[in-house]
């Protein structure tokens, strides 16, 4: 049904309960949630936990941010060493961090991930509501061509 | 801001470069730099692409 605007008398719009697929009473509670779980294709009761911020970036070269969900900028600290900013912060700081990292090479060595530490000095720093550091330790120049960062909340 | 960083010197003697996701406003990236330093923006083309040295890199 279309929205009729009418500069006399205001907007006229749609009877939403009447309209199939949006009926006011089906969008709350057990109902709406057993909807969003389905369009999740999560079967069984587990409940179902969202992302809440990830990013997908290149960290040798030109370090480039490929695609991101609630992260505006990462920060380059160093060799292997960056800093995930998100968009908008965390709740608090008791999120989950998973990551991943990989070689860009068929000589260079496996990756590894790390989180809260400074890569240089191998001093700790704490992840804050705003953001969290994340290291790579792959070959010897330190930088992994694909770093990958999920947080859950 | 997409063609754009922002860089500072850190705490570890180092430089920092701030690298926005497509999209990200000038606002949105300097939220990442720590209060109170002094940061510059610069082109892409002027960080150098060859990380070798990376820790050894200063600011000018």
């Amino acid at each position: 049904m279309a929205i009729i605007l009418n500069g006399t008398t205001g907007i006229t719009t749609p009877d939403i309960d009447s309209t199939a697929g949006f009926d006011g009473e089906d969008l709350t509670g057990d109902i709406a949630a057993a909807r969003i779980t389905g369009a999740l294709n999560a079967t069984g009761s587990a409940p179902v936990y969202a992302c809440r911020a990830w990013v997908n970036f290149n960290g040798t070269s030109t370090v480039a941010i490929r695609a991101s969900g609630n992260v505006s900028t990462i920060t380059d600290n160093g060799a292997g060493d960056y800093t995930v900013n998100f968009t908008t912060s965390m709740p608090d700081t008791n999120y989950a961090i998973i990551g991943s990292t990989g070689t860009d090479s068929n000589t260079n060595p496996p990756s590894t991930f790390n989180i809260n530490r400074i890569r240089a000095s191998g001093n700790h720093v704490d992840s804050t509501t705003s953001a969290v550091r994340v290291t790579v330790d792959p070959s010897s120049n330190g930088d992994s061509k694909y770093v990958s960062v999920a947080i859950f909340r | 801001m997409d063609n754009k960083r922002i860089i500072f010197s850190n705490d570890e003697g180092g430089v920092s470069i701030i690298v926005p996701a497509p999209g990200a406003t000038l606002e949105q990236c300097l939220k990442a730099v720590p209060t109170g330093k002094d940061y510059q923006v610069v082109d892409v083309a002027d960080v150098p692409s060859n990380r070798t040295f990376r820790n050894a890199w200063e600011m000018t």
